[in-house]
């Protein structure tokens, strides 16, 4: 709906009509001839007209309806294509990709409010956690590829570690002056090394990473006019390794009768890159340009003036156990500034058509690249005296030779984006036609072509299908490069003798191998479909399918096929349009009366599931439950404290603990989809995401096998998405004034990732090394999940009491293990304080069973041992006996019901702190647990 | 320039921005505007939708503004 309705509410509109109609009614035939009333009125329907709902175009900037939306995603790349050269027989040939690609799980909750009749507000959470492989350079095939993951020889098992970025691996390159690179082969006659075919096929260096989450929260705040709007707004999102924080300001200006709409805005970012280099892949690449130090192997840390003036590389210097100090820590810094500005100009071309036009321009400096993308620097070497022979080697004096090097860019960027689009409604079919083109440069020397089409097609009962299409192309930065050289000639005299040397190239000044920045185009088809149903609600699901390749570059030119890949996003959201449920939701009513209303309303605390059953069939109830809980603080075996030295020696079943938990936090997204059937029967379906975050404290006395037993001083572990999803009925059993008894039978439905598992490093040379239990996204098995609920409430009191319980109904998920049955029961009370507010005080008791089953042991070799994997890196939290215990929790809370548009919601908030805690095995203690719910019945 | 001048160079520079667009539109009144008001009609029809595919396409592609002002983060992967 049009933010341009909001400025009148709709009693005024109706009282402008009322009016106008009146005054139609009552003039008389003669007079509506009068030229001078006839003006009069029209100015009249024009203002009413214009403030009608609908009535004038959907512009760009305007704030939607009051309303409440929620997004799920997931993004996933297909396998990248991995070659290697057959050195026996000269063949280039793709290797089998068992690296897990790219995968983002993310999702997105959106509130929107009106907090008077001019000022609105909108807040935004996105959360995405990504995982996978991905390349983070290219080498030349013929270089053995510069992989780490090596295949035995069916093919079928990796034994190396990855990444490992050192080239070349099977001795050296032919390389001519232009940079082209040339097979060896053997002459058969001679038995001699001679120069073969030439061979600039080059292939990813992939890395893979264990799950990371990046948070982001941002609002906006808007006040209207009749003809204009101004918007503040400001935001940040946190990742390990990136942090920013946003601002901007903008404003729309309606003139020409609102056929004309000029939008502006101004934005500045400031953002931190704090990323810890791969330790493993540490000893491979080349940080020079970016160092502040220099670690020397008797220990001395030599302070340097990094060349690269937006970023440093900050290292330790440690001894690695056999007396030569090395570094095995380094953490690359950045800062950068992006500065925007944007205009804009929609126009109403005529009822069923309309032009908008577009300028962007962003001004950024400081530290643009990505810290993980290295590009292979050759160095070559010609010693021959015929200036003719093209062809140098490197690795000829034995100090030369290829190394990653950590990408530079260039430290500032001015980027254009200019826009076109026009949208025009097809009438025979009510349909719409939306068309954009954007064209993109910036003084990197990309030039980007975006051309977007979509139909947006209703149907009569709600739906609504969008098919699109999209294709982008764009040109290479100047500094992408698959390789990059520094080639110099050894001159000789006429007798041979050495004389000096020629600098024929130096490395560039920028330069970076991310496909990002390479030449390519994008093909991409999607489509939405939507349900509006009758309340306000909106389902709605998408599905993008994208593939990218060198060879749809515009004119041709693209980069080769070898980085060639596809990625898929789908979407699936549920938005609420307050407005349109507050229209449904009959009269209004006085705000004390919704406390008292036929329906439960639950004066249960946030933490409290189940205690609410739907008063009516066909009642509809949408609700959002978060929940937040950390560990902390201190060890416990039993319920007694011990130390940390006790868990390294005790917690570990046979073995050393190699980590001991530091912290831990969880936070869980659910929502709640409620439908009454009958009068006594309500049906509920949650979802939920989770996302975890644990560090650890690494164990000194470990000394681990590979080269980096002590490589960090810190750990920290993070995984996310989608989790369990709940299916349950409630019954009424007892429902009397004052008195109510529920109980719902339901079960989890394993959704949930069971097998995350972490990266592979040297500590971890396999791929085969799942991530903690508690760690993993569900329980990986159906449970059953009944429980009994009695509430009651006399007066400004309520009171209520739960038992509940969690049966797992298999013996062990797909990854061989199950957790603990759980049975939980909650005594509370509540004092209703104002008609509006009541608080909470309950406890709670929870036991849970340990861990059965474990995970099942790795088939893999490990190349360090020569035998089958077995994990190392482990902490009590591996291991099944540390899982589960008996805790009682205090909570107390705070139950507000809402007025306004949110009429009929309601806002909960509950802090439990635990008081007893006897956990099975060696588990780290509890902290706090916070819940935060908000319903809302329609 | 004379301010006489410059009130006509103005004058025309306005009329040279605005005469296409007025010429255009000044036909369609509020009350037929039924069409454009439409929800297929909208700026931007499924906003949550566009939110994720502006932010893939920026982690994606080489010309992310990256710093429009509303995060996104730094997709180094």
């Amino acid at each position: 709906m049009a933010a341009t309705s909001k400025r009148t509410s709709r009693p005024q509109i109706s009282r402008i009509l009322a009016w106008l109609l009146s005054r139609l009614d009552g003039i008389p035939a003669g007079r509506f001839a009068s030229q001078k009333n006839a003006g009069r009125s029209l100015t009249a329907l024009t203002i009413a007209a214009l403030a009608l709902p609908g009535m004038t175009p959907r512009q760009s900037g305007a704030v939607e309806d009051d309303g409440v939306d929620f997004q799920y995603s997931r993004y996933r790349e297909g396998d990248r294509d991995m070659y290697r050269y057959h050195f026996g027989e000269g063949y280039v040939y793709k290797l089998p990709n068992k690296l897990e690609p790219i995968e983002v799980d993310g999702l997105h909750a959106k509130a929107r409010l009106r907090l008077s009749d001019r000022f609105k507000l909108k807040f935004n959470f996105i959360q995405d956690t990504w995982s996978g492989a991905s390349p983070i350079g290219s080498a030349p095939v013929i270089s053995g590829g510069g992989n780490g993951p090596t295949y035995a020889e069916d093919g079928t098992t990796i034994t190396g570690a990855s990444p490992l970025a050192s080239l070349p691996m099977y001795g050296d390159l032919a390389v001519d002056r232009d940079g082209n690179f040339y097979e060896y082969q053997t002459d058969p006659n001679t038995g001699q090394r001679i120069i073969g075919a030439r061979n600039n096929r080059h292939t990813h260096v992939m890395s893979s990473a264990s799950p990371e989450t990046r948070k982001q929260g941002d609002f906006k705040l808007t006040y209207e006019w009749n003809e204009a709007a101004l918007d503040v707004g400001a935001g940040t999102s946190t990742e390990r390794d990136y942090r920013s924080q946003f601002f901007n300001l903008g404003g729309r200006l309606d003139f020409n009768q609102k056929l004309t709409t000029f939008n502006w805005g101004l934005s500045y970012t400031s953002s931190e890159t704090k990323a810890k280099l791969d330790p493993d892949a540490l000893p491979f690449i080349a940080t020079d340009l970016y160092d502040k130090s220099l670690c020397f192997s008797d220990g001395t840390l030599i302070p340097m003036q990094p060349t690269v003036p937006t970023g440093y590389v900050e290292g330790n210097c440690v001894d690695d156990g056999q007396g030569q100090f090395v570094r095995t820590e380094a953490t690359l810094r950045g800062k950068r500034q992006d500065r925007g500005i944007e205009l804009g100009l929609t126009q109403v071309l005529n009822k069923n058509a309309l032009l908008t036009l577009g300028l962007g321009y962003t001004r950024s400096t400081g530290y643009m690249a990505n810290p993980y993308k290295v590009v292979f620097g050759h160095t070559v070497v010609f010693n021959v005296n015929n200036d003719d022979d093209p062809i140098g080697q490197t690795n000829l004096y034995g100090n030369t030779g290829s190394s990653a090097l950590v990408e530079v860019r260039p430290e500032k960027r001015e980027l254009f984006d200019w826009h076109l689009g026009y949208k025009r409604y097809v009438e025979s079919l009510d349909a719409a036609l939306h068309l954009d083109y954007h064209y993109a440069h910036d003084d990197w020397g990309i030039r980007a072509h975006t051309l977007e089409g979509k139909w947006v097609q209703p149907f009569g009962t709600g739906w609504t299908v969008t098919p699109r299409l999209r294709y982008y192309s764009q040109s290479q930065a100047d500094f992408y490069a698959t390789a990059i050289f520094e080639m110099t000639r050894y001159n000789f005299d006429a007798s041979g003798a050495f004389v000096d040397t020629t600098s024929l190239r130096k490395f560039p000044k920028h330069y970076s191998s991310d496909q990002r920045l390479s030449g390519y185009g994008t093909l991409g088809a999607g489509f939405s479909l939507s349900k509006r149903f009758a309340r306000g609600v909106t389902a709605e699901a998408g599905y993008d399918y994208y593939t990218h390749k060198g060879s749809l570059k515009l004119g041709g030119g693209g980069e080769d096929d070898f980085a060639d890949f596809h990625y898929w996003v789908a979407n699936a959201a549920i938005k609420v349009d307050l407005d349109a449920v507050g229209g449904s939701r009959g009269d209004p009513q006085p705000q004390q009366h919704d406390a008292h209303s036929q329906h439960q309303h639950s004066s249960a605390p946030a933490g409290v599931m189940f205690d609410h059953a739907l008063g009516k069939a066909g009642e509809f109830m949408l609700g959002y439950r978060y929940m937040r809980s950390t560990q902390g603080g201190g060890l416990l075996f039993g319920s007694n404290s011990v130390n940390v030295d006790t868990v390294r020696q005790a917690g570990c079943e046979s073995q050393e603990c190699a980590v001991t938990p530091r912290a831990m936090s969880m936070n869980m997204h659910m929502l709640d989809l409620m439908y009454a059937p009958k009068d006594w029967l309500t049906l509920t379906l949650m979802p939920q995401w989770v996302d975890m975050s644990m560090s650890m404290t690494p164990n000194p006395n470990v000394q681990l096998s590979g080269a980096h037993g002590a490589h960090s001083t810190g750990h920290r572990h993070e995984t996310g998405g989608m989790g369990d999803t709940g299916i349950y009925a409630i019954a009424k059993l007892l429902d009397k004034p004052g008195h109510h008894l529920n109980l719902a039978l339901g079960a989890t439905i394993p959704t949930g990732d069971v097998d995350i598992r972490l990266r592979k490093t040297l500590t971890t040379p396999v791929y085969d090394q799942r991530i903690h239990y508690g760690m993993q996204l569900g329980s990986g098995t159906w449970d059953l999940q009944p429980s009994l609920t009695y509430t009651g409430e006399a007066g400004r009191l309520s009171w209520g009491a739960q038992l509940t319980g969690t049966a797992r109904m298999e013996k062990r998920n797909d990854s061989g293990f199950a957790f603990g049955d759980i049975f939980q029961s909650s005594v509370w009370g509540g004092v209703r304080w104002t008609p509006w507010l009541t608080g909470t005080l309950r406890g709670v008791y929870t036991t849970q069973g340990r861990l059965r089953g474990r995970y099942p042991a790795s088939e893999e070799i490990d190349i360090y041992t020569g035998e089958l994997f077995v994990p190392e890196h482990l902490g009590p939290f591996d291991f099944p006996s540390n899982y589960g215990g008996k805790f009682v929790d205090i909570g107390v809370g705070l139950n507000a019901t809402l007025g306004g548009a949110w009429r009929g919601s309601n806002l909960k908030l509950e802090w439990l702190q635990p008081v007893r805690e006897k956990v099975n095995g060696y588990q780290q203690e509890r902290e706090s647990t916070w819940v935060f719910s908000w319903n809302m019945q329609f | 320039m004379t301010h006489h001048h410059r009130q006509i160079a103005r004058t025309r520079l306005l009329l040279v921005f605005c005469l296409p667009w007025l010429v255009a539109c000044a036909q369609v009144q509020p009350w037929e505007r039924g069409n454009l008001a439409k929800p297929q009609m909208a700026i931007d029809p499924q906003p949550m939708q566009s939110t994720l595919s502006s932010h893939v396409h920026n982690s994606r592609e080489g010309t992310a503004s990256g710093g429009a002002g509303e995060g996104g983060g730094c997709g180094c992967y």
